[in-house]
């Protein structure tokens, strides 16, 4: 029986690996499968645990952690499911890099750098052709 | 040569020569308007009515229609044939004048052209025959128009206001241009240059060239000035002297700077010193301009360039020149080619100033004119 139920899950686990190709459904997906996992056995948790943080498909560790440490909350309500699902979501939209290592820093707002370093360099060097050709150029690029 | 094309239409008198040669290049009729109509003395002044007559020489078929005061002009193109001509230059305008817009024309000639211009020779407005010689010739071998005929010959000097120099020009033609990536400039190899002189003391090419070396010689010491003093029959009618420079590169460009003395009894009396410090200066400043062609030429490389076969041409050029960038527009309106024209700013390597990188693609133009053997 135990084997079974395995086998299933592994089967739902594929699934939804197969499924998600985005981050936020990603996270969705695996959080639903841990819910069922504590739900159903909880004699073979820290096996489980492991295999789940192994094969968790993000590539953030702190994502792992996070929700290792709500599965100790949640039983299978509806509504604190809810909760945490909101919860999660806030998570996300918060940036990683800040609160973990110093290394990281640099990457802070990184497109937004470059978009104001590309500008800077178009303001500074005059479009020649422009200036040339007048208005004409711009189209063509 | 589409001669069903639409004719271009401009207002005023500016750029006379590159819209009337442009037209003649790529076969549209072109009509000026309002040639300096509100002025006092309206209409095309004698040279450019000389400059006129000189297109209609060496084309064949040309049609021109002037309006009574002069102040509309309007041009059907000819086709371009060349041969053994002479012409006597308008004694307002140096020889020079006439020669920019020869050098556009004849590489596209039926037959290779040798003209004799007569007049000034060398002048403080137009680039003069000695830079030309100095700059354009080497250019011209650049996109393949080479060979024993292409040459540039003065047979006599005349300074301002009455000339009186003579100066042979012959050029081959050529099918197809070659298309050129010409980007890296090099450094300066060495100095040359002519100090002339005509119907003043000889020993005035001698003090200009000291004064020149007194600057240049510091920074290289390759150097030659040669002193050039026609005597006679060959020396014009004017007197005066002055100096062309021309710096040689490692990779063949030529940048050059000239200066003249002012002609007789026209404007303050220059000393030959004075001339050549300034005339040093001058050059030291096109350097810091630098690219591959010098100011003088950049318009004459950026015709080359389109007229060239189906391929993609670079240059790297100095800051253009207003000239330049009116003829840029030109080229756009005669043969719908634009530049991609990417500047480079000169950075922390410090080779002077900001430099322009000049691409296009050639129209892929063939003589027409020119019969097959």
């Amino acid at each position: 029986m135990d084997k079974e139920e395995r086998n299933s899950r592994n089967l739902r686990r594929k699934v939804a690996a197969a499924t998600d190709s985005g981050n936020g459904t990603a996270e969705e997906a695996s959080a639903s499968e841990m819910e069922e996992s504590s739900a159903e056995d909880k004699g073979e948790s820290m096996e489980d645990s492991d295999t789940e943080e192994s094969d968790g498909e993000d590539s953030q560790p702190q994502c792992a952690g996070v929700k290792t440490q709500e599965s100790k909350f949640d039983k299978s309500e509806d509504d604190v499911e809810g909760l945490l699902k909101e919860e999660e979501e806030y998570k996300e939209a918060s940036d990683f890099s800040l609160d973990t290592v110093g290394a990281l820093k640099w990457k802070e707002g990184i497109t937004q750098k470059a978009a104001e370093a590309f500008l800077r360099q178009q303001q500074s060097a005059p479009n020649l052709r422009k200036l040339i050709y007048g208005t004409v150029a711009e189209d063509e690029g | 040569m589409t001669s069903a094309s639409a004719s271009l239409s401009y207002v005023g008198c500016n750029f006379l020569r590159q819209r009337l040669v442009l037209s003649t290049l790529s076969g549209r009729p072109v009509k000026i308007r309002k040639i300096r109509a509100k002025e006092e003395n309206p209409g095309l002044r004698d040279f450019e009515a000389n400059f006129i007559r000189l297109i209609d020489k060496i084309t064949n078929g040309s049609r021109i229609e002037i309006n009574q005061t002069g102040t509309t002009l309007y041009y059907q193109p000819g086709l371009l044939y060349g041969g053994s001509l002479e012409h006597d230059c308008s004694p307002n305008r140096s020889i020079g004048y006439y020669l920019e817009s020869l050098l556009c024309l004849a590489p596209f000639m039926k037959h290779p052209i040798r003209i004799v211009l007569r007049g000034a020779t060398n002048d403080q407005v137009d680039p003069t025959v000695d830079c030309l010689k100095a700059t354009a010739l080497p250019l011209l071998k650049r996109f393949g128009i080479d060979g024993e005929e292409l040459e540039l010959k003065i047979v006599r000097r005349g300074m301002p206001p009455k000339g009186g120099g003579e100066v042979i020009f012959s050029c081959p033609v050529k099918k197809a241009l070659m298309p050129i990536q010409y980007i890296d400039p090099g450094k300066i190899k060495r100095i040359r240059g002519v100090a002339y002189s005509v119907r003043v003391s000889p020993q005035i090419a001698n003090r200009i060239v000291d004064s020149a070396r007194s600057i240049l010689n510091k920074f290289l010491p390759d150097i030659y000035i040669h002193t050039d003093h026609m005597k006679g029959t060959s020396s014009g009618k004017s007197p005066g002297f002055g100096l062309t420079l021309v710096a040689e590169t490692t990779n063949g460009t030529f940048l050059s700077a000239e200066l003249a003395s002012s002609p007789q009894g026209q404007g303050p009396a220059v000393l030959p010193e004075d001339l050549a410090i300034n005339c040093a200066k001058l050059l030291l400043e096109e350097i810091h301009r630098g690219g591959c062609v010098d100011s003088t030429n950049q318009s004459l490389v950026l015709l080359l360039m389109t007229l060239g076969q189906q391929d993609v041409s670079k240059v790297l050029l100095g800051p253009l020149s207003p000239y330049t960038i009116e003829f840029l527009r030109h080229l756009r309106s005669y043969f719908q080619v634009m530049f991609k024209i990417e500047s480079k700013p000169s950075g922390e390597e410090r080779k002077g100033g900001d430099k322009v990188l000049m691409t296009c693609v050639g129209i892929g133009f063939s003589n027409l004119s020119k019969t097959v053997k």
